[in-house]
Order: C-alpha cells, then structure tokens, then sequence
C-alpha cells in the first residue's frame, strides 16, 4: 500500500513537472499584435503591452485610460462623452452605489485617501492642441483642455511605473458586480471584417464575428490548405469574400475554384464546428492533436515553480503544490470608484472578506503565493514584491518579516487554506458580490463553461 | 353549420386522441429500447430544497415569514441617528460576519419552519421526536434543513427569487447537466438489482418548440475530462416503478448563478424517483455538510440577493447549525450536517459514452495556445 502510494506520488510529481515544463515558456520571440495605424496628436505613441496588447500612451510612455459611465446598484459612476467629473475633491464617504449598504461610512484609510486627480492624472492638452482623428480636447470643470478620445476624457495611472505597464486597469473581463472600474485604450487590432479580438488569460484570441474561435492546423502549408473534404467536415474554412482583400498578416487564399479561405501569418484559418453552441471563445478544438487557436499575441505564462490543474470548469493556474491560485478584486464605493485590490491601496476591505478583518487570520485563510528570494520573472505582468504581513502594504526596505509574494499585474496573488487537492475551487468568488466586489476570484486560464477565463 | 362543427370536433378529438397515441408509442419505444439495452438514462430538469408550503404559509410559518435580513439588521445595527460610523465597523463588518459566521446567540429573530409535514426520506430509520410526515404519510421523515429555510421567503415556490432561479440556471447552464444512468436493468417497474452511474453531460438539452419544455428522446454527450469528479456509481432497485438507492456520499455541480462554479455535496444520499421510460421524479435525500452548504449559497448569492427574501447568512448559519441533526464531529460530537432533501425531476436521455479517454489527449495538461 505503501509502495503504492509512492508511486502515485511519483506520478502526481510527474506530471507536475510535465506541466511546468510546458506551460513555463519564455517571453523571447513572442509575436505581437497588428493594430490599424490612424493619426496621433503630437506627445502620444502606442506601445505594445504583453497583456492588452496595443495601447495608447504618453511620450514618456505611460499607458491611456478612460473612465466610462457604468451603470450600478443605485446608480451610475463613470464620466460621458465630453464631461470629465474626475476632480480634486477628497471624499471621505461611501456614496452607497451598491446595494444593500447604505450612503455616509467613513471610507477606510480617510486620512490618506487621495482625490481621483491624484490617482488618476488627467492628460492635460496645451492650449494649441488640434482635434486628430478620434482624438479631441475637452474642458474641465476648472476649465483646463483634457485630451479625449473617442469622446471619453483620457487619464494616466499612478500605478503604472515603467513604459508597458498597464497596472491601473484591465481590459480583461469581469463576471459580476465590480463596480465601474478604468479601462485601457488602445487602437483597433488590423483584423479583417468578420474577425475580434477577445481579451483572455493566455493572450488575445481571434474569433469570428459570432465569437466563435477559430483554428489553424499543423498539416497545412504555407498560405496552404491541405484540408480536404473530409477533414472539412469537421473543418469549416473560414470563407472569405470575393471581393476581400488581404491586409498586414492577413492573406485571402483561393481553397478551390471560385472559393476563398482567410489565412492569419500564412496559416488558413477554420472553424471547429463541434464547437459548443453557446460558448464564445472556445479552446476545445485545440484539443485534437495538431490544431490550435488563434492568437494575435499570447501572454506571458506565469513564472516557473507555476503548474496547471484540472477542474470542474476547465483549466486553473495553480502554486507548485496544485492548490489553485486566486487573485483579488475590489472596488471601493465612493463615487470616484478606486480600485482597492493593489497593496498601495487601503488593505481593509481585503482583510474583511479573508480573515473578517484580522490581517493574521488572512494569510491563514488566503496565504500569499511565497516567491523564492531570488525568483525571477521573464515578463512585466508578473513579478515579485515584499509584503508587510502585517499591513498588506509593501514592507519597508530590509523589514525583516517581509514575505516575499508573487504578484500579477502587480497584485500578490493566493492560495486557499480550504482547498485541499488540485483543482479544488474553495476559495473561488469569495467576497461580496461573488468576489467581484471586494473578494477572490480562481486564475483561470480556461473555463469552457463560463468564459471566466476571459 | 352545426354539421360543419361536429366534423370540425371530431377532427380535433381524433387528432387529439392521435397526439396521445403517438406520445404513448414515444413512452413504449423508449421502454422497449430500455429493456433492450438494459439501460436508460435521465437529464436533471429542475431542483429546488424541498420547502412544504401551506396557503400563505399559516401553518409552517404562523407568525410570518423571516423579517430580518441584511437591509434590516444593518438598519437595526446602525439607526439613522446622526451618528457616523466607518464602513469597516459598518458594511466590512457585516460581509465579515457573513464570511466568517460564529456560532454566538443571534440579536435577531429567526423564525423557523413549523408545522409536522416535509417532503424528504427517513434517513436514519428511526422515528423521532421532531421528525417529520410526508405528505403522502410516511413517518420518521429527516428534513431539519427545511425548519431553517422554510420561513425564508426565497425558498419559497413559486415566486421565490432562489426558487426560480435556480431551475432557470440548471437549465441555461451547461455545467449543471447532471445526469444518471440506470444500467443492468431487466424490468422498468421492479428490479431488484440496478447499477447508476452520475455523469455531467456537455449539450444543450432537447427541448419542445417552446424552448421551454425539456422533452425525452434527446442526447448528452458524457462531460469525460471537466466532468469526472462527478461520474458516481450507486446500486439500487426499483419497486413499482420507484427507484431508490443505497446511501453514498455524492457531489452534483451545480453553478446556482452569474457564472460560479459549484456544488452540492451530500452525504449518505439517496435517490427516491417515481419513474417512468420517459421522465424521473421526486427526492434526492440525505445529510448536507454544513459548512459546503453555507459556502456553495455564499460563493453564489451576494448580501444583495440575500436581501431580496430577508436571508440574513450569519442567522441562518446559527440556525443551521441549532439544527444539524447527522454527522456528529468526532472530536466533540457536535453535528457537522443536516438533514435535507431536494425536489428533482429529470427526463429521458440517450447519453453517449466516449469512445476514448479524451482526457489523455492532454498529458502535460497544456494550455491551448497558438
């Protein structure tokens, strides 16, 4: 029995391993995203981001982002088209946006709470700065000319430190309530009519207009297809029209008489039509051996020491033990909607939904995912960073009981102490409002039944 | 004119009679295919708890249902008064409490289930004093679960908010297709010795041209890679046309709402369906662990949706465990569970083995990329 157990052992270990060495890749080579070149003010560039991919920044480099009306629980946050409403002003309270606490709390951390200008500088235009494209000029309230794009007042993130960072806010979508968060902005990706782009946890995924994904296979050639009528039975060439024409890595192949086929980087494109009625974004084709779905750039996989697990759902991101990891969200409710998952920001809101507002309780119930001291990431979206365990803030340089964590876009990542086999989900939408809130969410990195993975 | 009419009825009464025919030769096929194979399968179609409701619930609930959710304890809690409050002492300290329950006497009333009928199973063979009658009459009958949320208005069919929507997302979503299949079968209506098997199917159910209606006849692929955690094997019989099986302990996935991935855990469950070759119906009864059943409603149902129905978490914690009747710790003898019993129904399906392990299609278990 003994014997039997080590084996197993020996297995689990195996395909630990198996699993790091594959999924730990380096960030070398990387191909990145295409986007439609339209005209620029002067002072702005776009910048290739690992994550986001293409986004609008300063000439220093620093990322672009809008702050658009969302409407919540009893009310809406956000700024419209022209009106910039991020000012000075320090709120102290909650403004009861979400239900079902009320308005007038004394917002956590009071006395070092920023005003959203501070946290959110406004991209401010010179007095001779000209409307280009979808680029305009807007007036604030103390009548200084904002940059706008689109309409939507631009800002930068204090957040964001180093040029490609995009640590203020995400593109990456949110299941559930979180409030009326930031988001980058960047320039539309070069993708043909009748193609997306869809934000995911392993990179920026091409689907069809329906939002089915599309594949590319290994037996073909070059601008090739070898997919003959059987295997287009299963296949289905993604058709291009008579009159399309191809643009940038975007090339029109003609299959058969009369009929064409789109190709990506020389690769004719199809549909996997066992695909899932009813779920965008599919990766299940690339689950038969020898096709894959499509790219316009992937992320950066998470550092060595990382593995993936099986669960109910799909795929999770999980510690070297298999123990799932989770991320934090949260978004704080007065009404300049700072996000309060960063360890810069107030850790109160953390603390009550982890150890009901006892900071050692927490890294019991959620510990910190543990970085060697000489970790190292290959990537700009994970990193390492030292914690005060007792205030969730960054230690202070030398603190001798600082931990050393992993973090994701610049937030320490999680384990649950509930979770007690890989791809166990304990600690998975915990929080309020489903841990969208202010809770946990699983890093998943595929999820064929809800698209948490988006 | 009045002959045109009569031919017009009798028309309408033969294609009446016709309609039943044929769904009576549909019900025969699939039991003679059944017989044929030895097997048939069956796709869940709804599941609420079993909440036994009086009209206007005088008799379970003789004061009223439960007054006391989140809005009102927090408005007890903090009076506008004048006095200003921080949000940690405020709103963190009630999402601490709902997270981390304890067990300390409740500040507010709790009104449980009343009355000496519930729908449910006697788990422990016994007959107790505060056990329950089935409604058909059975005594001994285990549901303390149903004293806990019996008064609590979102239980409650057919217009309480986690009454309905539960069986709007056990239908919408695809990872609640929970499904059973019944092999070894000689006999639809009395077999002594069946074998069943819980899978998780993968497709969108068949349903009638309403969409509303999941009918017989359709089919589910076996969910062989996400889904095997949830393939369980029990042994039952049948008797006259009931199927019942032995106690196990199992797990259902079930995502109640907004895209959460969870479970049901139950242990020493067993099913009690009255079955025909087309649909399956009535109770998947036995202790529910506390602590899972907490979590699984937390993980899914936000104080806000809390407060739809006065469902207070931290009350109903306590109240849960005052009546944990199953599964005493061995340490300190305390209950860990409760006794429970869902309402299901499920209908007929072919389901679809693979042909192959798709699991070992994956060996590094690498993530699709380009």
């Amino acid at each position: 029995m003994r014997l039997r157990s080590g084996l197993a052992g020996a297995l689990v270990l195996a395909v630990l391993t198996a699993s790091v060495a594959s999924y730990a890749q380096s960030q070398k080579g990387r191909a990145t995203e295409d986007y439609l070149k339209t005209p620029l003010p002067p002072g702005f560039q776009v910048i290739n981001t690992e994550l986001e991919g293409p986004v609008f920044a300063t000439s220093a480099g620093m990322t672009l982002y809008t702050w658009p009306m969302k409407p919540l629980r009893n009310g809406d946050a956000g700024e419209q088209k022209g009106k910039p409403s991020c000012s000075d002003k320090k709120y102290t309270e909650n403004a009861g946006l979400m239900s079902p606490y009320p308005a007038g709390f004394i917002l956590p951390d009071v006395e070092t709470r920023m005003s959203c200008v501070q946290l959110w500088p406004p991209v401010l235009a010179p007095d001779d700065a000209k409307p280009v494209d979808k680029w305009t000029v807007v007036e604030r309230a103390d009548g200084a000319r904002q940059w706008a794009y689109d309409g939507f007042a631009l800002y930068t993130s204090i957040l964001d430190k180093t040029p490609g960072d995009v640590i203020g806010a995400t593109n990456r979508r949110m299941i559930g309530e979180g409030g009326a968060p930031r988001e980058p902005v960047g320039p539309k990706p070069n993708v043909p009519p009748g193609f997306v782009v869809v934000q995911t946890a392993l990179g920026r995924l091409v689907v069809d207009a329906a939002r089915k994904s599309v594949y590319t296979w290994d037996k073909d050639g070059p601008n090739k297809s070898n997919c003959d009528a059987t295997c287009a039975e299963e296949w289905k060439p993604v058709i291009a029209p008579e009159s399309a024409q191809g643009r940038g890595e975007w090339a029109v192949i003609e299959r058969s008489p009369g009929v064409k086929q789109w190709t990506f980087r020389k690769k004719p494109l199809y549909l996997h039509v066992l695909d899932p009625e009813g779920h965008p974004a599919s990766l299940e084709g690339s689950d038969v051996p020898g096709w894959h779905n499509v790219y316009t750039q992937t992320a950066p996989t998470a550092p060595k020491g990382f593995t993936i697990q099986d669960a109910p759902a799909g795929q999770v991101l999980a510690d070297a033990e298999g123990r799932t990891v989770y991320t934090y969200k949260c978004s704080d409710d007065a009404p300049d909607q700072f996000a309060c998952d960063h360890p810069d920001m107030p850790q109160a809101y953390r603390f009550a939904v982890c150890g009901g507002g006892d900071p050692a309780r927490c890294l019991k119930t959620f510990p910190y995912v543990i970085a060697a001291k000489d970790a190292k990431s290959d990537s700009q979206i994970w990193s390492t960073m030292d914690i005060d365990p007792k205030t969730g803030h960054r230690a202070a340089p030398g603190q001798a009981d600082a931990l050393r964590v992993w973090a994701y876009r610049d937030r320490p990542v999680f384990t649950f102490a509930g979770d007690k086999k890989p791809g166990d989900l304990y600690g998975d939408s915990w929080g309020e409002f489903q841990g969208a809130r202010n809770g946990f969410k699983a890093f998943w990195l595929r999820d064929d039944y809800f698209n948490n993975a988006s | 004119m009045k002959r045109a009419l009569g031919m017009i009825a009798a028309s309408a009464l033969t294609l009446a009679a016709g309609a039943a025919q044929a769904a009576d030769g549909a019900a025969a096929a699939l039991a003679e295919t059944a017989l044929k194979t030895k097997t048939i399968g069956f796709l869940i179609t709804d599941e609420v708890w079993g909440v036994y409701q009086t009209p206007e619930a005088k008799v379970e609930c003789p004061e009223g249902l439960n007054q006391w959710g989140p809005r009102e304890q927090f408005k007890a809690l903090f009076p506008e008064d004048g006095t200003k409050h921080t949000l940690v002492e405020g709103q963190l300290a009630r999402e601490a409490a709902s997270w981390f329950p304890t067990l300390e006497p409740d500040r507010f009333p709790f009104r449980e289930a009343q009355g000496k009928i519930s729908y449910g199973l006697n788990l422990d063979g016994k007959v107790k004093a505060g056990d329950f009658t089935s409604p058909e009459g059975e005594t001994g009958i285990d549901n303390q679960l149903y004293r806990a949320i019996g008064c609590i208005e979102e239980y409650r069919g057919p217009t309480g908010i986690l009454h309905f929507l539960v069986n709007r997302y056990l239908r919408d979503f695809d990872y609640n297709r929970v499904m059973f299949e019944i092999t070894k079968l000689d006999d639809l209506n009395n077999d002594p010795d069946v074998d069943v098997t819980i899978y998780r199917g993968r497709d969108r159910p068949l349903a009638d041209a309403t969409g509303n209606d999941i009918i017989p006849g359709g089919s589910q692929r076996v969910d062989a890679r996400w889904g095997k955690k949830y393939v369980q094997k029990l042994h039952g019989k049948i008797e006259n046309g009931v199927l019942m099986t032995e106690p196990a302990d199992i797990s259902l996935p079930h995502a109640i709402f907004n895209s959460i991935p969870g479970e049901d855990s139950i242990q020493g469950a067993r099913f009690h369906l009255k079955m025909t070759s087309e649909r399956a119906e009535g109770l998947l009864a036995g202790y529910s662990d506390i602590d899972k059943w907490y979590y699984q409603l937390m993980h899914s149902w936000s104080t806000h949706h809390q407060s739809y129905g006065q469902m207070s978490s931290p009350s109903l914690y306590k109240k849960l465990h005052q009546l944990a009747d199953g599964y005493p710790d061995p340490k300190t003898g305390k209950n860990t569970a409760i006794s429970s019993a869902l309402q299901v129904k499920f209908t007929q399906v072919f389901i679809q083995h693979p042909t192959k392990e798709v699991a070992s299609k994956d060996p590094d278990q690498k993530p699709a990329r380009h």
